[in-house]
Formats: C-alpha cells, sequence, structure tokens
C-alpha cells in the first residue's frame, strides 16, 4: 500500500514538473529568428507590392506575419534609432517596400548604395501606405 | 472597413490637396507609439516605431494610422495573444486617430503645451478623445509627444477571466511623432 502511494506520489511530482517545463518554455518562446526561417514566399519588388495595391484585404491574409524575401532595387538607405532601415521601390509605383533591419545588419548596410539591387527577408507587418517588413536580415 | 477607407481618404486627402503648397503638409512614417499595462502580476509595454502621422498645418488637423501587428513585445507569446486573441489584427489590423490640434494657428515656434481632440478607433471601436501633447514647431520639422489612458473596455477587447489579472483595465498610451516637410 506504501509503495502504491509512493509510485503515485512520485508519477504526479513527474507529471506536475514536466507540466511547470512546459508552460515556461511556452512563456518564454523566443521571436521567430528571421535568419534561420527559411521565407514562405519570395517576390519581386515589383510583384509583392502589386499585390498589395490590387486587394490590401487579401494580401494581408495570405503574407501577414509570414516570412517574405524580396528581391529589388534600393531607393532610400536611412536609419531609425540606430538600425538600418532600407526602402525598396520599383519606378514609379506610388507604395514602397519599408524594410526595418535587425541591429546585427548594421555593418552590412555600409556595402549598399541607392540604385543598387538586393534582396531582402523580413516578417511582413502589413500595408500603410507602403508594405511594412520588420527584423530584416539580407540575403547573401 | 468601410471606416478604414474614409480614413485612407482623410489621409490621402491630406497628403494630395494643394500640392502646390506641400509645406503645408508635415508626416512622418516613422512616429513612436507604445503601450504600457501595469499590474500586480506582471507589467507590459509594446512598441511600435512605424506609425504614420500627416499634420496639415493651415487647418492643424492631423490623422494618424498604425499598424497593430507592428507592436512589438519582449515576449514572443504575449505578442501572439495581443494579435490572435485580443486585439484580432486579422479582422482590424490598423488603428487610428483624426483629430485637430486645437488652436494650431496659435501655437509658436517654441516647445508648447496644447490640446489635441479626436476620434480613437481601436478593434473597430471609436472613442472621442482629448489629450494634452507637448509640440515643438519648427521651420522643418513639427514634434508631437504626449500619453493618453485609455479603458480596454471601451474598445470592446475581451480579455479572458483566466489572465485578467496580468492586464490592466486601463492603459497608457504613450507617443513621439517627429513630422517632416511632406515633399
Amino acid at each position: 500500500m506504501r509503495s502504491k502511494i509512493s509510485k503515485f506520489s512520485i508519477g504526479l511530482f513527474l507529471l506536475v514538473s514536466i507540466a511547470l517545463i512546459f508552460v515556461i518554455k511556452l512563456y518564454n518562446k523566443p521571436h521567430l529568428d528571421t535568419k534561420k526561417t527559411k521565407a514562405d514566399f519570395v517576390f519581386t519588388t515589383q510583384n509583392f507590392i502589386s499585390e498589395y495595391l490590387q486587394d490590401e484585404i487579401s494580401a494581408d491574409k495570405k503574407y501577414a506575419e509570414k516570412v517574405i524575401q524580396v528581391k529589388g532595387e534600393i531607393y532610400n538607405i536611412s536609419t531609425l534609432k540606430g538600425n538600418g532601415v532600407v526602402t525598396l521601390k520599383f519606378h514609379d509605383l506610388e507604395s514602397s517596400i519599408i524594410c526595418y533591419l535587425l541591429p546585427e545588419e548594421n555593418n552590412k548596410i555600409l556595402k549598399f548604395k541607392k540604385g543598387q539591387f538586393t534582396a531582402i527577408k523580413g516578417i511582413c507587418k502589413g500595408y500603410l501606405l507602403d508594405i511594412n517588413m520588420v527584423k530584416c536580415v539580407f540575403v547573401e | 472597413m468601410k471606416n478604414m477607407k474614409i480614413i485612407y481618404t482623410i489621409i490621402f486627402v491630406l497628403l494630395a490637396v494643394n500640392q502646390a503648397k506641400a509645406q503645408d503638409k508635415f508626416f512622418t512614417k516613422t512616429g513612436y507609439v507604445s503601450f504600457y499595462s501595469h499590474s500586480l502580476v506582471e507589467d507590459i509595454k509594446a512598441d511600435n516605431n512605424q506609425s504614420l502621422s500627416i499634420i496639415d498645418t493651415k487647418t492643424g488637423k492631423i490623422a494618424i494610422n498604425i499598424l497593430m501587428r507592428s507592436f512589438m513585445f519582449k515576449k514572443a507569446l504575449m505578442q501572439e495573444h495581443f494579435n490572435e486573441n485580443y486585439i484580432e489584427s486579422h479582422k482590424y489590423p490598423k488603428a487610428a486617430f483624426s483629430g485637430i490640434i486645437n488652436n494650431y494657428e496659435d501655437l509658436d515656434d517654441e516647445i508648447t503645451e496644447t490640446e489635441i481632440t479626436g476620434t480613437l478607433k481601436i478593434h473597430g471601436k471609436e472613442k472621442e478623445i482629448t489629450t494634452r501633447a507637448t509640440i515643438y514647431i519648427k521651420e522643418n520639422e513639427i514634434k508631437l509627444s504626449g500619453n493618453f489612458n485609455v479603458e480596454v473596455a471601451d474598445f470592446d477587447i475581451k480579455i479572458p477571466s483566466i489572465v485578467s489579472k496580468n492586464i490592466a483595465k486601463t492603459i497608457k498610451i504613450s507617443f513621439e511623432l517627429s513630422h517632416k516637410p511632406y515633399k
């Protein structure tokens, strides 16, 4: 009888411990690592902007919170709170793609100039006159 | 969605009207907006550095648009719950404010306390608000900063009872917007 109670106690302790570890892991789960994550969609600047300009709601359903890789011409390079921001644009399309880079990409930004072509991967956050992408990294 | 179109129309009108007088419009695409919830269980803060704000200096009108998904939290799980369960970003991807900086024409190029009145729309619900703000008008820049409180219940945001003690009923919203001339 005593042995049965002891087995039950150990079992219960293990179960509670496993549940607790699971909850702590879930609570502290890390943010998506763009660098290590394969892009869900790969676009040219023109195609991605065109999709949003044609139907913002439908594009948002497909691409918001997804990892997107975009290739296009650099229209502008700037900084925001010490981190690089690269704007990709296609000719006279009214909108652009604003890519907010991760801090570790700051040194790479020096290699680029306006008018150059590059590929950038980041998380799409939606459309606000332009498409916003955060946690962006240059694709080698 | 109809209301979002109206807000977009306001922004486009603010940008498009009087192209010849483009110096009348000041705007930013990188405005900072944050919110802060304090409770006995935990403090929650989220930052958004991609807010769109436009001021018409002829009228003092201001329009702000924010992507809710651009609020960044320290914890990924909080960010997930905020977007999926509370604010429902898939249904209401944007928050918007449309209003007026009171007595704009009387403000000079010093740091001044002013009042902003307008309609705040979050989670599809609108609420009239008036808040104090600090404004600094320079030739090539208009800085606007301040904070105000909102009640979660005013915007029909449902917080499950299991986490109700973790999230404050009143949330502090802070903003720092540095507008440049619209070209």
